[in-house]
C-alpha cells in the first residue's frame, strides 16, 4: 500500500548535494524511509549551505535531481509517498 | 606611455598613469589627487589614489564626466613632482616572521602554489636570488616602504619599498588564491607588501604576522581615535623584524589598551627618495628611532 | 520592536550607503537594487535613505511587536501576514503580534522590507548598511538571527495612507534572460579583440557565487593580449599593478569566469577590469539569481548617463503620483 506522494521543492536556487560532505555517504537513498524532518541533502548558494528537509514521514521513493546539479528556486528535488 | 582616462560606468573616471609600478608614478599619482583635493570640485564623492593610476568617484548631475576627464587632464599637465612636499609619518611596524599562523595557513593551500615542496618564504628567497629565507627577510626590512595605495579591504596598506628597481623584491601571487588568510597576515604580491586588517581570502604570498592591529572597529587603542584605519597613503612604514618575546608583549599591550605605534612626523620631497634612497632611508630610520 | 523567528537565508539592514570612505578601502555596501529601496521609503512615508531590510533568496519570520506601517518591494518572495498573502509594492498596515513571513522565491531574488520610520540602528560612517566582511554596520555587522529585535526608528517624513498602490509601470518586470549595460574601458585593453567581442556576444549564466560581494558567472575563457609583464603587476597575464576597483567593474581573473564587482566588494586588487556595469542596471543586477542568463551590452557614457536620468524621472513622477493622493 503506497499513499500520497509529495514532492520535496528548493525553495532557494544553488546546487545540489546529497552528502554532508564528499567523502560522505548520502544521506538518503531512494527507497529509504524518512521522518519529518530529516535532512536529504543540502543546497549551496552563496557560500551558505542549506538543508533540504523531509516535511512528513514516509519513504523516498525518488531524487528527480543529481548531485551538484544547479538548482532554480522552486525546482522539485525528490518524491517522498507517505506511509498509510 | 600616453595616460588613460577611463569611465568606470557613469560614476567613476579611472585615470592610469603608467603600466608598470615606479616611485615616480606613484608620487605623481599622490600630487594630482591632493591637488584634486584641495580644489574641491563639486560632485567629487570619493578621490582614491593608488599604486600607478587612481580613480574618482563623482555625482554626474553635478559634473560631467567629460568636463572632468577635462579638469583631471589639466591637473596632470600643471602639477609637478618637483615641487611637491609631502608631510606624512614614519611608522614602525613589528612583525613576527616565519610564525605559526601564517604557516599553518599556508601549509593548508600547498596546491594553490607555485611550488607546494617549500614555504612562502623559501620559494620568495630562491627566486629572489637570496641564499636563505634570513636574507630575504633582512633585505624586506633593511628598507622602508611608502604607503602606495589603500584599498582591498579597509585599511589594507600597498607598500613599495623606497629602493632602485634592481633592489626590489617581486613574486607572484598564488597560482589560485586562498580561501583563507589570517588576520594581520604581512603578504607580498608582485612588489607590494601588504597586512591584511582582517582575515579572508587572500593570493599575496605569507611571510608573517603584524603583531599590532592596523583596523579597529572597536577604536579602543589610541591609533585608531579618529579612524578605524591605521595606514594613510603617504605614510612610510618601517617593518622590523621582533621575536616572539615581542610579539607577546606587543599583544599584551593591545589587550590592556595601551599599544600605541611608534610613529614620527616627516616632511619630504620625491626627489630626495629618487635621487639618493639610501640616504633617505638611513636619515627615516635615524629619526624614527632616536 | 521586530522579533526575527527566523532569519531567512541572508537578511541585513541596508541603506542608501557608506559614501565618501573608498579611499580607505571602504566598499558603499547599501541595498543592492536601490530603486527598490526607494520605492519602499516612499510607500511609507519614510526619508529615502531610510534603512530597510534586504531579503535575498528565502524571506525571514518576523514578529511585530508594536503596531507599524510596512511595504515589501522588489524581487517577488510572496508575503503573508498571519499566512494570508498580502500585495507588495503597497503601503500595509500590521498589528502587535502580526507575523510576517514569505513564500518561495517567484521572480528577482531581494526583497526590501521598509517600515515606517526606519530601522533603528547606529549610524557607521553615516551609513546603517551592513558590512558582514569587517562586522560594521546593521546590527551588530552580520546578518539577522533567529531572536534578533530591531527597533523602528523615527525617519519617518508623513504619513501615507494604507492601501496607497503603485502603479503598474513603476513595477519592475523580471526575467531569466537580462540584458546587463556595461562600459567598456578602465583596463580593457587587456583583453583580445576576439575576447572583447565574445564577451558581448554569448549568455553568461550566474554561479552560486552571487552575492552581495559581487557575482561570479560561466560562459567561455577570455584571453588577454600577450605582453612581457610590466613591473609591479605579478606573473598572470590578467593581472595589472594593483589599482582601483570602481563599483560594477567587471574582471576576468586568469580568463577563467568573469567577476562583477557589487555593494560590499573589494576596492581595489591586482585584477585587469574591463569594463563597468551603469549604475541604473545594478538595480536589475541585484535581481537576477543563481542559474539566470546575463547578456551584457555594451554602451556609451552618453547612453548611460540617459539611462541615468530617465531612472531618477521615473522616481520623481512615482512620488508625485504617489503624493497627490
Amino acid at each position: 500500500m503506497t499513499g500520497a506522494a509529495k514532492k520535496v521543492l528548493s525553495p532557494i536556487p544553488g546546487v545540489f548535494y546529497r552528502k554532508p560532505s564528499p567523502d560522505k555517504d548520502v544521506y538518503v537513498k531512494e527507497g529509504d524511509a524518512v521522518k519529518e524532518g530529516d535532512v536529504i541533502g543540502l543546497v549551496e548558494v552563496m557560500k551558505n549551505f542549506y538543508e533540504i528537509k523531509a516535511e512528513a514521514a514516509g519513504v523516498l521513493e525518488k531524487f528527480l535531481v543529481n548531485e551538484e546539479d544547479v538548482l532554480d528556486a522552486g525546482q522539485e528535488i525528490a518524491v517522498i509517498v507517505a506511509e498509510s | 606611455m600616453l595616460t588613460r582616462y577611463e569611465y568606470g560606468g557613469d560614476e567613476f573616471i579611472f585615470v592610469e598613469l603608467s603600466e608598470s609600478m615606479s616611485l615616480e608614478v606613484n608620487f605623481q599619482a599622490m600630487a594630482i589627487t591632493k591637488k584634486l583635493r584641495e580644489e574641491k570640485v563639486k560632485g567629487l564623492l570619493d578621490i582614491c589614489p593608488s599604486n600607478a593610476s587612481y580613480m574618482v568617484r563623482f555625482n554626474p548631475e553635478d559634473i560631467h564626466p567629460d568636463e572632468l576627464i577635462s579638469k583631471l587632464k589639466e591637473l596632470e599637465q600643471t602639477v609637478s613632482v618637483d615641487d611637491f612636499e609631502i608631510t606624512s609619518r614614519m611608522v614602525d611596524v613589528p612583525i613576527l616572521f616565519d610564525d605559526p599562523w601564517t604557516n599553518e595557513a599556508l601549509m593548508r593551500f600547498r596546491d594553490r602554489h607555485q611550488d607546494p615542496t617549500s614555504t612562502d618564504l623559501e620559494y620568495a628567497a630562491r627566486i629572489n636570488g637570496f641564499g636563505s629565507k634570513e636574507e630575504l627577510i633582512k633585505a624586506i626590512t633593511d628598507y622602508p616602504y611608502l604607503v602606495s595605495m589603500i584599498g582591498f579591504v579597509p585599511g589594507l596598506p600597498w607598500c613599495y619599498q623606497m629602493v632602485p628597481q634592481e633592489k626590489q623584491i617581486e613574486v607572484p601571487k598564488y597560482v589560485r588564491p586562498r580561501t583563507y588568510t589570517p588576520e594581520r597576515a604581512f603578504g607580498f604580491g608582485g612588489a607590494f607588501a601588504v597586512i591584511y586588517p582582517v582575515q579572508g581570502a587572500g593570493g599575496y604570498q605569507l611571510f608573517g604576522t603584524a603583531a599590532a592591529p592596523i583596523y579597529q572597529k572597536e577604536q579602543s587603542l589610541h591609533d585608531f581615535k579618529d579612524s578605524i584605519t591605521f595606514p594613510r597613503q603617504g605614510d612610510i612604514f618601517r617593518y622590523r623584524s621582533i621575536t616572539m618575546e615581542e610579539f607577546q608583549s606587543i599583544q599584551q599591550q593591545v589587550e590592556d589598551g595601551t599599544f600605541r605605534y611608534l610613529t614620527r612626523e616627516i616632511t619630504f620631497t620625491p626627489k630626495q627618495v629618487l635621487e639618493d634612497p639610501k640616504a633617505f632611508s638611513d636619515d627615516v630610520l635615524g629619526r624614527l628611532y632616536v | 520592536m521586530i522579533k526575527v523567528m527566523s532569519p531567512g537565508l541572508q537578511t541585513t539592514v541596508q541603506d542608501n550607503g557608506r559614501i565618501g570612505y573608498y579611499e580607505v578601502g571602504m566598499p558603499p555596501s547599501g541595498a543592492m537594487d536601490k530603486y527598490s529601496l526607494t520605492v519602499g521609503n516612499l510607500l511609507v512615508g519614510n526619508d529615502e535613505n531610510a534603512a530597510a531590510l534586504e531579503i535575498t533568496y528565502m524571506g525571514p519570520v518576523l514578529q511585530f511587536q508594536e503596531d507599524a506601517i510596512i511595504a515589501l518591494t522588489g524581487g517577488e518572495i510572496p508575503p503573508k501576514i498571519n499566512g494570508q498573502p498580502v500585495p507588495m509594492w503597497e503601503t500595509l498596515s500590521v498589528k502587535a503580534g502580526d507575523e510576517l513571513s514569505f513564500d518561495f522565491v517567484k521572480q528577482g531574488a531581494r526583497v526590501y522590507l521598509a517600515v515606517a520610520g526606519g530601522i533603528d540602528v547606529p549610524l557607521i560612517m553615516g551609513s546603517r548598511s551592513t558590512y558582514t566582511l569587517c562586522g560594521i554596520g546593521g546590527l551588530e555587522g552580520r546578518p539577522l538571527e533567529q531572536g534578533d529585535e530591531l527597533n523602528i526608528g523615527n525617519q519617518s517624513k508623513h504619513q501615507v495612507p494604507v492601501g496607497t498602490r503603485v502603479q503598474s509601470e513603476f513595477i519592475p518586470s523580471f526575467s531569466k534572460v537580462n540584458e546587463i549595460r556595461v562600459i567598456v574601458g578602465l583596463c580593457s585593453y587587456r583583453l583580445t579583440e576576439e575576447s572583447k567581442q565574445r564577451f558581448f556576444s554569448i549568455d553568461w549564466t550566474v554561479t552560486t557565487e552571487a552575492n552581495r560581494v559581487g557575482y561570479r558567472f560561466k560562459g567561455e575563457r577570455l584571453n588577454f593580449v600577450e605582453r612581457e609583464q610590466p613591473f609591479g603587476a605579478g606573473s598572470n597575464p590578467s593581472n595589472v599593478v594593483d589599482l582601483g576597483y570602481p563599483i560594477g567593474s567587471i574582471q576576468v581573473p586568469d580568463g577563467v569566469e568573469p567577476i562583477a564587482l557589487l555593494n560590499d566588494a573589494v576596492t581595489g586588487g591586482g585584477y585587469a577590469t574591463v569594463g563597468t556595469i551603469i549604475s541604473t542596471d545594478l538595480d536589475k543586477m541585484a535581481q537576477i539569481k543563481t542559474n539566470e542568463k546575463v547578456r551584457f551590452v555594451a554602451v556609451d557614457i552618453e547612453e548611460a548617463l540617459q539611462a541615468r536620468k530617465e531612472n531618477k524621472q521615473k522616481i520623481e513622477k512615482l512620488k508625485q503620483q504617489l503624493f497627490q493622493l
